[in-house]
């Protein structure tokens, strides 16, 4: 028997690549965010409230990743922001090679902020660097609160946890409590917002720490500090 | 549920490395996997049984090293093993750590028999 010596990383080409997007990105000065989640956590939805928002101050372009189709792009084209639609084919995530070129073309444009909006997936994504500067997750009440430990790779990556759909807790057996406590096992000291993308809750909260994120980077006035997690309503009874 | 691009990625990989040395049978891939990467160890066998056949690997086994989940704590410096996916420092509780090891996603080496002059003979 005789031994090859390999020593690769399976991973190395992603992270090359997305070491690439982030010095392009870097150069020009570009806040780029992942966000990710699980299918129907409501990304998109997320996005038509809160790019809005940033877009007040500062220019931002997306680009959005979906197995087939353009319906999330057309959503937020009409939000008057530049779309790029990637198209995975039959791959369960954007990863840096897929996006490398519309990332190109993102630095050559006039922009500030860069958002890519993931597939829908838990798992895969999380493996995948694109070369952003933060990853946010939304994690969607009707989801279950056991996520955190089921999913941790993607609750590790995570800068920021958006709990969404909020105005649905009262329906659910969700507890909230233990979804955050959760959250902070796998991520200690874990930023997190409550969202409704129905009733606009928390939207300005996100935005605030994007905007402290994009103004770190971009060395200029920040935006003031997230306030600390107001106590959660009880878990309903029943 | 991208075991199927690892799988190929991995033969793709063993290919290139195999075409530069003479060699006999290919015996075994080694690699090595860590508790908390995105990969489920029998998806990826049974991707890496599919996608080898009529590759160079076919008939090879896939060998995985599962490599535990640990942090480094920027607190105390001590090491630690991650119990219950909780990732707060085992010594002293704190919550500034880095994951030491368990993302690996690493193909270490192939096993192969050696080469007979036949093997030679065809790599020529």
């Amino acid at each position: 028997m005789h031994l090859i010596d390999v020593q690769t990383g399976l991973l190395a080409d992603n992270d090359a690549i997305a070491a690439e997007n982030r010095e392009m990105l870097r150069r020009r000065g570009i806040y780029a965010v992942n966000v990710m989640s699980a299918p129907g956590a409501g990304k998109t939805s997320l996005l038509e409230r809160l790019l809005p928002q940033l877009a007040a101050r500062w220019r931002v372009a997306v680009i959005e990743g979906d197995i087939v189709g353009s319906a999330d792009a057309e959503r937020l084209a009409k939000l008057d922001l530049p779309v790029v639609q990637i198209n995975t084919g039959n791959a369960c995530h954007l990863d840096a090679r897929m996006v490398h070129r519309a990332v190109h073309d993102v630095v050559h444009g006039p922009a500030d902020v860069l958002v890519f909006e993931n597939v829908g997936n838990l798992v895969c994504p999380a493996e995948f660097d694109l070369g952003e500067d933060d990853a946010l997750m939304l994690l969607s009440v009707t989801e279950g609160h056991d996520k955190p430990k089921k999913y941790p790779l993607m609750f590790r990556r995570a800068g920021l946890l958006v709990v969404n759909k909020m105005d649905l807790l009262p329906m659910t057996d969700f507890n909230l409590d233990d979804a955050v406590a959760a959250a902070r096992d796998v991520h200690p000291g874990l930023d997190v917002v409550r969202t409704s993308c129905r009733t606009g809750e928390g939207v300005a909260e996100v935005a605030a720490w994007l905007e402290r994120r994009i103004a770190a980077k971009r060395g200029v006035g920040a935006a003031p500090a997230l306030p600390p997690l107001p106590p959660s309503p009880a878990p309903p009874k029943g | 549920m991208h075991e199927a691009g690892i799988a190929q990625h991995l033969i793709d990989i063993a290919g290139e490395h195999l075409e530069r040395v003479p060699h006999g049978a290919v015996r075994r891939l080694n690699v090595r996997i860590g508790e908390l990467a995105g990969v489920n160890a029998e998806s990826l066998d049974f991707a890496f049984e599919c996608l080898s056949r009529g590759s160079v690997v076919e008939g090879a086994r896939l060998e995985v090293e599962r490599v535990p989940l640990t942090v480094d704590c920027d607190g105390c410096g001590s090491r630690t093993a991650v119990v219950d996916l909780v990732f707060r420092c085992g010594k002293c509780g704190g919550e500034k750590t880095r994951v030491a090891t368990g993302r690996e996603l690493q193909f270490v080496s192939i096993d192969v028999d050696e080469a007979s002059r036949e093997d030679v003979r065809a790599s020529d």
